[in-house]
């Protein structure tokens, strides 16, 4: 009853792609967090005035669409710069960025919501304000942040599949690879959303179990 | 804090377009090693995959034959129709070999060479039946997929030629060799690659292609940059080498079969 022209090959040829999809989440995610951890202290310490040109340059990507963003970057370094970059590294350099944006957002949430009391009877304690930081800040905030952070991540991974515009074969191009040659669309999109239920599940069940364990302490 | 680096890009910028323009686009392909080919990889025969997702077809081995006249390697770099052009300006790639027809308003952005493919309309008639050419379909029902090119010009031909003459329209392709295979039709009108993937699928039984039909003639040619003269020049002597040692006949048989497609227009240079 159930016919399909799938080889084990083209399972490989997904795996592949989806390989492709991981590595570009875990790369923009890590450099977008470390920037967003930055940006977002930034935003805080210098006041909305002082830090309004990071405000503008981060609300450019945060509301400029992704594709847009990823067609125009390519565009700048070819024709532009006219440096021959690879177009995985290109993705990589606008999803980092794209992440960024949002996690500066998610950041200076998590550090507003310390309360402004803890903050001041750690100075008064005679913390420096790296410690107070480092001993008061982060811990509280982090709680804080944390859903919304995993909601980052999952959100990146479903919107590397943008990246195909940039020449990367990623999980969602190798699959429109497949339903081209194939001609089995519904087929091969299930096989390429269980793909992605893999690869996401882990992490938001991870997201899950911190906030179990963080709550209860 | 922008504006710095805004400035400090633009200023790079110059510095780059400066140094760039110094080596022209055919010693920079040489120099690099590498011939980044835009290529349409769901056009068959022109440019398909293999079982293993591998670029395949005309296309693609017509780059990998222009690489390695260049002495380089060739990387064959998928573009959707609409991308080819966007794909060069953007310097994605060097070359376009993209089954691209070499329309003057094309030719306004970007230089073509030579044509180096044609796609040419041909009937393909059943088995059994008296046709021979285009002309003796005359008082024969006919079809084609509505809508397209060839069937707009095939329907006012048989208006013209009335006198038991038949147009029918189909939704695709498949559903026009279909009817031909069963009988309902006695010839249809298509492109030539085709009719030939559909005669050689064995998916229709008892039919074949038996001439060429007097309709214009989609010639496409290699692209490059418009400015790139001496690249544009090689691509225009690649082409007529292709030709004159029978490898453009070779890479026809392999792909597309039937009769090869003549690639000049008669009267008339180029």
């Amino acid at each position: 009853m159930f016919d399909t022209a799938l080889s084990a090959n083209d399972l490989v040829f997904l795996a592949k792609g989806a390989g492709i999809t991981i590595v570009v989440t875990a790369i923009s995610v890590v450099i977008g967090t470390i920037l967003g951890i930055i940006f977002g202290v930034i935003r805080v310490q210098l006041g909305a005035v002082l830090s309004a040109p990071l405000t503008l340059f981060l609300d450019i990507f945060r509301s400029v669409p992704l594709l847009i963003q990823l067609v125009l970057a390519n565009a700048f370094v070819g024709m532009v710069l006219q440096l021959q970059l690879s177009g995985f590294f290109v993705a990589c350099m606008v999803l980092s960025l794209y992440t960024s944006a949002y996690c500066a957002e998610i950041v200076r949430g998590g550090i507003d919501a310390v309360p402004t009391v803890t903050r001041r009877a750690a100075r008064s304690l005679g913390m420096s304000w790296g410690q107070d930081m480092r001993y008061i800040v982060m811990p509280l905030a982090t709680r804080v942040a944390l859903p919304s952070w995993i909601g980052l991540a999952l959100g990146v991974m479903k919107d590397s599949a943008l990246v195909y515009v940039v020449q990367v074969t990623e999980l969602l191009k190798s699959t429109q690879i497949l339903i081209t040659r194939l001609q089995e669309p519904l087929f091969l999109l299930l096989i390429c959303g269980a793909f992605y239920f893999i690869i996401s599940f882990p992490l938001a069940r991870f997201g899950g179990y911190l906030e179990k364990r963080w709550s209860n302490d | 804090m922008k504006k710095y680096t805004l400035t400090a890009l633009l200023l790079a910028a110059a510095g780059f377009a400066g140094t760039a323009a110094q080596a022209d686009k055919l010693d920079d392909i040489i120099s690099s090693g590498k011939l980044r080919c835009a290529v349409v990889l769901d056009f068959p025969p022109m440019g398909m995959r293999d079982e293993n997702n591998e670029p395949i077809g005309f296309d693609v081995d017509y780059c990998n034959d222009l690489a390695a006249a260049l002495g380089v390697e060739a990387e064959i770099v998928e573009t959707p129709f609409p991308e080819r052009i966007p794909a060069l300006m953007s310097n994605r790639v060097d070359v376009g070999v993209a089954s691209t027809s070499d329309t003057l308003e094309r030719a306004k952005t970007v230089g073509f060479s030579i044509p180096y493919f044609a796609f040419e309309m041909v009937v393909t008639a059943a088995e059994g039946t008296d046709i021979t050419s285009f002309e003796s379909m005359k008082g024969h029902t006919v079809g084609a997929v509505a809508g397209t090119y060839e069937a707009i010009a095939l329907e006012e031909y048989v208006n013209e030629w009335g006198d038991g003459s038949e147009f029918r329209p189909y939704q695709t392709q498949a559903d026009v060799f279909l009817a031909l295979a069963q009988g309902q039709l006695d010839a249809t009108v298509s492109t030539s690659t085709v009719a030939q993937a559909n005669v050689k699928s064995g998916n229709f039984g008892g039919i074949e292609v038996v001439a060429s039909a007097p309709f214009d003639i989609d010639y496409v040619g290699l692209f490059a940059k418009r400015d790139e003269y001496g690249f544009l020049n090689y691509l225009d002597l690649f082409v007529n080498q292709q030709i004159r040692t029978g490898r453009y006949d070779e890479l026809y048989e392999k792909w597309v079969g039937g009769d090869v497609p003549s690639l000049t227009v008669p009267g008339a240079y180029r």
